[in-house]
């Protein structure tokens, strides 16, 4: 099966979004963690995906949420896929993109989302840490799932989340990738 | 009640290549542009189908539409009369094997177009209205009298 030429696929995204019909457009980036898949809705960066999650089932989660009419575009999204080439070639505060943090449901973990924004590159906290910034200071675990259920890792960046015990800790993505990104941040810890 | 419909760039990924040399035998060297228009409608009417099944059938149906208005087209500005011979292009099995043309294929012009608006376009009535050049009413109406000749006809 041959898929349809690059140009007819850019156009047919590019008349849709003229015409208001995309819900979404999404894109494939290459990366030293391997391809992401990303997408994007009007408002900002819905979803990021590794390379482990077939996209038929990410891309079926956000239209739950945003609607099916979601299309591949790589000239629509240039801006976002030049800002995460931008980041692993070490310009690290490039993916400080809007994001859409609309797939996540419950509020408690949108607001540790919201709250790990502002958690910029090289630095990292501890869930604890997270928790207590949440006003919540035993919610350690429940921080853990929300940074577990992130839908736009590296965005949101959930990989600055250390356990207070030491060592790496866990990573949706699998703790290779997380370890490659704290090392490209130069936030490794010892 | 709200379907999960599949995100339609996995759709258009899964059926492109077929589509695409369907739009060759409708519309040869213009295939690109026509199948482009044909998706374009189809996400139009994407968020209103109401169930799940059949999308490739679909997507078929909406190309074919797509395809013949583009024919009728190039037909008023080559200013050919309008006829009800299908062009050489559209004899293809697979066209006739399609069970909603070889339904509606003994109505006259107008009644198909507005029953492949209504059902394979799944436009609104508004919609269809504009495209007619007629009241909503009116189109309601076209519809209408067209399924009941089809019921007639199939009694």
């Amino acid at each position: 099966m041959t898929p349809l030429s690059p140009d007819l696929l850019e156009s047919l995204a590019a008349e849709a979004l003229r015409e208001g019909l995309a819900d979404a457009l999404y894109t494939h980036v290459a990366s030293p963690i391997g391809p992401l898949l990303v997408v994007e809705a009007a408002t900002g960066v819905c979803k990021v995906s590794f390379a482990d999650a077939p996209d038929d089932r990410e891309l079926a989660r956000v239209a739950t949420v945003f609607g099916a009419r979601l299309l591949e575009s790589d000239q629509l999204l240039a801006t976002t896929r030049e800002a995460f080439a931008a980041y692993f070639d070490g310009v690290l505060d490039a993916l400080d993109l809007p994001v859409d943090l609309a797939l996540v449901g419950q509020p408690f973990r949108r607001r540790v989302l919201d709250e790990l924004r502002t958690v910029g590159p090289g630095r990292v906290v501890t869930y604890g840490q997270l928790a207590a910034a949440t006003d919540n200071p035993r919610a350690a675990r429940a921080v853990g799932t929300a940074c577990a259920q992130n839908p736009v890792p590296l965005v949101v960046p959930c990989h600055r989340v250390l356990p207070s015990s030491g060592g790496i800790g866990a990573y949706g993505g699998g703790t290779d990738r997380k370890r490659t990104l704290l090392a490209l941040e130069r936030a490794l810890p010892r | 009640m709200t379907v999960a419909l599949p995100p339609f760039g996995l759709l258009v990924g899964d059926h492109g290549d077929e589509l695409l040399r369907h739009a060759r035998r409708l519309a040869g060297d213009d295939a690109e542009d026509v199948l482009q228009d044909a998706l374009v409608r189809a996400l139009r009417a994407y968020p209103r189908l109401t169930h799940t099944a059949h999308l490739r059938a679909w997507l078929h149906r909406v190309l074919t539409t797509t395809a013949f208005d583009w024919l009728d087209r190039r037909r008023v500005r080559a200013g050919e009369l309008l006829t009800d011979t299908p062009p050489e292009a559209l004899a293809s099995p697979e066209l006739y094997d399609d069970a909603f043309e070889v339904l509606i294929g003994a109505l006259p012009g107008g009644a198909q177009f507005a029953l492949r608006l209504r059902f394979v376009d799944d436009l609104p009535y508004e919609t269809i209205a504009v495209r007619l050049d007629c009241s909503p009413e009116a189109a309601r109406q076209r519809v209408s009298s067209a399924v009941r000749t089809l019921r007639e006809a199939h009694a």
